[in-house]
């Protein structure tokens, strides 16, 4: 448990390309370590198992008569059934903070269709393809969908959600460095799904307010 | 053994397989049938590779792509992960529970029928005008766009694999239920006759449930109802949910039955009864029910509450317990077994390490914190390729050459049998790691095309080798079946198994058994060697 909370305190400190990536690093590593383990635990007895007791003419022709153990099946039952509440729990914990925006976000309303991102700013611009944002500012989206379903993914903020006609879906995301960013159309929507992505263009908070026509 | 021969099941008229009832052959018919596909399947999946190995577009159009996908992805589930698994409930069960042949054998006859018509609809979408290209999902509001190609033909191969489904479900209930030899219990029953029953009640349970679904789509589309369309109130997020709550169970359907092909070879080929079998059988019914209440994973990010996803992922992460009880148990069996490493036994091991790797990499996704960012992408695809893709097909491979004696009355090619494992099990890790890799790194699904980016190129160069490798392991596997029928006689129980299908001559007479009603002692099971 000791190391598990290092690791967290580990990935927790650095500061990543985008929020809320953090969060996703945090599960990975909970995950792998775990995975890791029980792969192993299970492997290895089992190539033991393969190599020690091989039939052998006259010497190992039929394996013991062994019907099982209440206790060790108790065991193996017990265990997973704590680990895997365990990740759910800390995932719920985890999946809060990914879905819930900081107070102060900024809303960029999105609409998706066949095969075009189009970002609506409050002070009434509007972008294609092209979703321009201030570094350091939490964003919201609220997408929808002209058409088809289609589902928005952001690589460096390591976050997505669909974006579906006839509801308004969100997701939130919060860049910590300037730079171009590709996003990805998630969800198959035809013939040009694979190109219909979308350049995340971080610039400062002066350049941006002077862009988008800020008051 | 000289009369057996005489009467095996392959020496029959052209006529008697078209109009046969019985259940052996019916379970052939099945199985050629369900290979036939899986070949056409794979060829589509290796030219999918071909295209993805290098960004840009180098063989196909968008569209002849997305078609490829669609059938792949359609003809692996229903026509060999669904349907080969026909072929060893048909065969098996009413020799496994010492019946003369299935409770309704008309209906059995019919139900491979709508199944053979379904197959030529299939066949249909091949010409280029009748591409279906809105992947197996279907998917609306997009299936209902011109864009995704002829709905009707989809909804319609659904319609007739689902009469075929419900067909099969009610036979094979009625059997197992009605006409067990005496003495034969559901505590006694063969694990893979468990694995087979609960997939068919699965099965029997969830199919309308995505039969409604279609039909909707089906009068949205052509009469212009409106209840996936937001334009006309409705909401194309309910499909979603109809479709899952069949099509999660399907998986269970898939992998069950490999479960019990599991636990056969294993304990026949350890001479050693399955360790912990209660708990086996509580644990395929624990997964068959549970599996009905998970369904929502498959939409975590689709824009329904995000209580929901939290519950579901609740119960979905319950899944790995009952699943964790049956990979221990498998690996107690190998403690103190006697030990013989031939090509099935080989099938079962592999499956079950590509079954953990493939449950290991499934758990993060029933998490929505860690699913938010591999959501529809290669990272999926990798993960259920290790548990549907080779799980199965390795269990599958694994009975066809358990029962490979029996089925046929010779021995299969071991070398080739070898051969066959070793390259589909390089192949297939190299194939789907990769693949899972790459989708960490950010590869979305359904993909034509992909940006340049050095990581995503090598990793898909990679899996497009894996693929060719898997292929060629594939192809050994058939030689081995094809050169088997030349093979040495096998006998009656060449693996020495107490388990009662081998107790008759191989291949099995047209009456299965020579003495009606079969018996059994009190404290039989099929797993009792000494």
């Amino acid at each position: 448990m000791q190391t598990l909370s290092m690791i967290w305190a580990a990935a927790a400190s650095a500061v990543p390309v985008a929020y809320p990536a953090d969060t996703w690093d945090q599960m990975y590593d909970i995950w792998i370590l775990l995975a890791v383990v029980i792969y192993l635990i299970v492997a290895i007895p089992m190539l033991y198992f393969l190599f020690r007791y091989r039939y052998k003419e006259g010497v190992n022709e039929v394996g013991a008569d062994e019907h099982g153990s209440m206790g060790i099946e108790i065991l193996w039952t017990v265990i997973p059934l704590i680990i895997v509440i365990y990740l759910a729990v800390q995932g719920a914990a985890f999946y809060h903070k990914q879905r819930t925006p900081p107070p102060d976000a900024m809303v960029v309303k999105t609409e998706a269709s066949m095969w075009a991102w189009q970002f609506t700013y409050d002070t009434g611009k509007s972008t294609y393809t092209e979703l321009t944002v201030p570094v350091g500012k939490p964003v919201k989206l609220e997408m929808t969908s002209k058409d088809v379903i289609h589902a928005f993914h952001i690589p460096a903020a390591k976050t997505m959600e669909d974006a579906v006609p006839g509801r308004v879906t969100h997701l939130w995301f919060q860049f910590n460095e300037t730079g171009e960013f590709p996003a990805f159309c998630r969800e198959y929507c035809g013939t040009a799904h694979a190109y219909m992505r979308a350049t995340i263009k971080v610039v400062s908070q002066d350049e941006f307010d002077q862009w988008v026509g800020n008051r | 053994m000289q009369v057996a021969a005489a009467n095996a099941w392959y020496r029959a008229s052209f006529k008697e397989w078209i109009l046969t009832t019985d259940h052996k052959k019916i379970a052939i018919l099945y199985g050629l049938t369900s290979l036939l596909f899986f070949t056409v399947a794979g060829l589509m999946g290796l030219v999918i590779r071909l295209e993805l190995s290098a960004p840009g577009v180098q063989y196909l159009n968008p569209d002849q792509y997305n078609y490829l996908l669609t059938g792949h992805g359609a003809v692996m589930l229903l026509w060999w992960a669904i349907a080969f698994w026909g072929a060893f409930s048909n065969f098996l069960i009413p020799l496994m529970i010492g019946a003369k042949d299935v409770a309704f054998p008309r209906l059995n006859q019919l139900s491979y029928w709508f199944f053979f018509s379904a197959s030529v609809m299939v066949l249909i979408t091949l010409i280029p005008s009748q591409n279906i290209k809105m992947m197996w999902t279907g998917y609306p509001p997009f299936s209902l766009h011109d864009n995704a190609g002829p709905t009707a033909l989809y909804v319609l191969i659904i319609i007739l694999i689902a009469g075929s489904t419900l067909g099969t479900g009610v036979n094979f209930i009625t059997t197992v239920l009605r006409m067990r030899a005496k003495g034969i219990t559901f505590g006694n029953m063969n694990l893979v006759t468990h694995g087979l029953i609960s997939s068919i009640v699965v099965q029997l349970v969830g199919v309308p449930a995505f039969v409604g679904a279609v039909i909707m789509l089906f009068l949205d589309k052509y009469i212009g109802t409106g209840f996936f369309s937001a334009t006309t109130g409705g909401d194309p997020v309910m499909y979603q949910h109809l479709f899952w709550f069949y099509s999660h169970p399907a998986v269970y359907v898939m992998i069950l039955p490999a479960f019990g092909v599991f636990s056969e070879v294993l304990s026949t080929m350890s001479q050693k009864p399955i360790f912990g079998r209660v708990s086996m059988i509580w644990a395929i019914w624990a997964i068959a029910l549970l599996g009905f209440m998970v369904w929502a994973h498959h939409m975590f990010t689709s824009g329904m509450p995000d209580w929901l996803r939290i519950f579901m992922s609740f119960t979905t992460v319950l899944i790995g317990v009952p699943t964790g009880i049956k990979i221990f148990n498998w690996m107690g069996t190998l403690h103190k077994g006697a030990i013989k490493l031939n090509t099935a036994m080989l099938f079962t091991l592999g499956g079950i390490f590509m079954f953990l790797i493939g449950g290991l990499t499934g758990i993060p996704l029933a998490l929505p914190a860690f699913d938010i960012n591999v959501h529809d992408s290669a990272f999926v695809v990798g993960h259920f390729h290790y548990v549907l893709g080779m799980a199965m097909t390795l269990g599958a491979f694994s009975g066809v050459y358990y029962w490979y004696p029996k089925i046929t009355g010779h021995m299969y090619s071991e070398f080739w049998g070898k051969l066959s494992f070793w390259l589909m099990l390089i192949g297939s890790n190299l194939l789907y790691f990769a693949m899972m890799m790459v989708g960490i790194d950010g590869l979305p699904r359904r993909y034509v095309d992909y940006p340049a980016i050095e990581n995503w190129v090598s990793l898909n160069e990679a899996a497009t080798y894996g693929a060719f490798i898997l292929a060629a392991g594939v192809l050994c596997t058939f030689i081995s079946w094809i050169r088997g029928f030349n093979g040495p006689l096998a006998g009656p129980n060449p693996w020495h198994s107490p388990s009662l299908e081998w107790t008759m001559q191989s291949p099995p007479p047209p009456h299965n058994f020579d003495h009606f009603p079969v018996e059994v002692a009190d404290d039989w099971t099929p797993y009792r060697y000494k």
